[in-house]
């Protein structure tokens, strides 16, 4: 479980423009974890993310698939791209044919598979992002999440090992975002190595098993979330702010609610199973309740 | 335009395959436009009215409103065809007499206009029926199956998808516009006019690399392979099509003779 999977070493990446977009950047990705990358906006996260599957060469440094430094040869990118997914921020940008249909197929069809696997591919993509209904819909009449479903459902029929998702959850109401967090749990479940970028520090924290926070194209810090979120310089300075547990627990904490040996919660429910009853902390029996 | 493309996908014929529904109105339209006579034309014109409101299910308001697009220029053409203007009166079948000048109308012409309004209208009753029943991508699929060149083809999509997608960014442009009193006067509507086009022309750059990375992204190569929605492929369709034009190329051949 452990191996890593995905490495970039001492990346740099300027745009042709000459805006500085990646610093050393240093980051390893273990075999079926949960990574989520943490920054404000313009942090380099997309850019990062492209570099992960090649669309992108860095001007020095290297990127290693397992172990392996990716080559830019043509072949060798297919290979990779096989293997690395990447569900983009906009799905305007990624859904480039008005057939539901034709659009989830193009990837599974690149990968030169036949067209009945091709076919229960996208079926069950479809499936597994509930967008079965929208099959024979054009893309131009759905809602900005059924659009995003369907350019996941693109990926996921590819069946990559490692799935890049930048800003999943951005432009989604709060149903089909805890959703879409269960489609991740699901996939994670299946030894599925999982990316994330956002800004949404909540959800960072109770869903990772790592997070890398990014700031100005540089990592200024990564590692378990409950370690990183407790350092709140970093937090400040990557213009983020601490997920609300965290804040919550600490106050807690601070006015002798919860002992401070008590650890960290990582979900809502933990935390409110560990808040005592009234009575217990004032010392005085409780009340019955008639 | 955007309500046929919505009626395309969700009118009552979207299951039948769509290569019967090309055959049936291609076919339908060419027999129509070589007619003879003007009963071919009128049954065509019949049996796709009937295909596309009772079949298919869309209101006969929309089939009639799309009808009269056509028939608006039709018929000033047509009208430039059956009245002639001569000094001399002769041949004429009826005519009215301005400052010595005949302006009337000979009966043979009036036959070929009234001919060449039902043949046009009923040719374009046939597309409709296509492009009521039939979504785009469909029919860019027929034409991949016909050897169409990929590059057009390929074109086809990309263009349909992305009149969408700017037409959208269009609208939300010139709604920012419009709140901040944009287009209130002509000297102002030409400058927000010029600034939506700016805008917009920018967005397309953009655009167009963002989906170039997300299609390399799911590995392309230069081809845009799909695979397509199977059809159940219906015999009795085949069957019936192949009667209907039958029937109306042999009563083209008895007008002929």
């Amino acid at each position: 479980m452990s191996e890593v999977i995905l490495e970039a070493v001492d990346l740099e990446y300027s745009y042709p423009d000459g805006t500085n977009a990646l610093r050393r950047i240093n980051l390893q990705v273990k075999n079926g974890e949960k990574l989520a990358i943490l920054g404000s906006n313009g942090a380099g996260k997309s850019t990062l993310f492209m570099q992960f599957n090649g669309i992108f060469r860095p001007n020095s440094g290297c990127i290693k698939y397992q172990g392996q430094n990716i080559s830019y040869k043509t072949k060798a990118l297919i290979e990779l791209r096989k293997k690395v997914g990447i569900v983009f921020q906009d799905p305007d940008s990624q859904l480039f044919s008005a057939s539901v249909f034709q659009d989830i197929s193009f990837g599974p069809l690149n990968l030169g598979l036949s067209e009945e696997v091709v076919t229960d591919r996208v079926k069950q993509a479809l499936r597994d992002t509930e967008t079965t209904d929208l099959e024979d819909k054009p893309t131009h009449l759905l809602s900005y999440g059924q659009k995003k479903r369907v350019s996941i459902a693109g990926v996921l029929a590819m069946e990559p090992d490692v799935i890049i998702f930048d800003e999943p959850t951005a432009g989604l109401d709060p149903r089909h975002s805890q959703e879409f967090m269960q489609l991740l749990e699901d996939l994670s479940m299946k030894g599925k190595t999982i990316i994330l970028s956002t800004h949404d520090v909540d959800l960072a924290y109770s869903w990772s098993d790592r997070v890398a926070i990014m700031s100005k194209g540089e990592i200024i810090a990564q590692g378990e979330p409950g370690e990183v979120f407790m350092r709140t310089e970093i937090v400040k300075r990557a213009d983020l702010i601490l997920p609300w547990l965290i804040e919550m627990h600490s106050e807690l904490v601070k006015k002798g609610w919860i002992s401070p040996s008590s650890p960290m919660p990582k979900t809502r429910e933990e935390l409110l199973r560990n808040l005592p009853v009234k009575s217990d902390i004032l010392g005085y029996p409780r009340q019955e309740v008639i | 335009m955007i309500s046929i493309d919505c009626y395309a996908y969700s009118n009552n014929l979207k299951t039948v395959h769509p290569v019967e529904k090309s055959l049936f109105a291609t076919i339908s339209m060419i027999v129509c436009l070589m007619s003879p006579t003007i009963i071919t034309p009128l049954i065509v014109l019949a049996a796709m009215a009937g295909g596309i409101v009772c079949t298919a299910g869309i209101p006969a308001r929309v089939f009639l409103k799309l009808m009269v697009v056509p028939l608006s220029f039709l018929l000033i053409s047509v009208l430039t065809i059956v009245f002639s203007i001569a000094p001399n009166p002769l041949g004429f079948w009826l005519t009215f007499t301005f400052n010595g000048l005949n302006v009337g109308i000979r009966y043979p012409d009036l036959i070929t206009g009234v001919h060449l309004l039902l043949r046009s209208l009923g040719a374009v009753s046939c597309l409709y029926f296509l492009a009521l029943t039939t979504p785009i991508t469909e029919l860019i699929t027929i034409l991949n199956k016909m050897k169409v060149p990929v590059i057009i083809t390929e074109l086809m999509v990309l263009i349909y998808r992305f009149i969408f997608v700017f037409l959208e960014t269009a609208t939300t442009i010139r709604r920012a516009q419009l709140c901040r009193s944009g287009y209130v006067s002509v000297k102002s509507s030409y400058r927000s006019l010029s600034r939506l086009f700016t805008a917009l022309l920018g967005n397309v750059f953009v655009k167009s690399q963002e989906l170039y990375n997300s299609m390399v992204a799911r590995c392309y190569s230069g081809e845009i392979k799909v695979l397509t929605k199977k059809y159940p492929v219906s015999l009795r369709n085949y069957f019936m099509i192949t009667g209907f034009e039958l029937f109306l190329i042999l009563l083209n051949l008895a007008g002929g003779r």
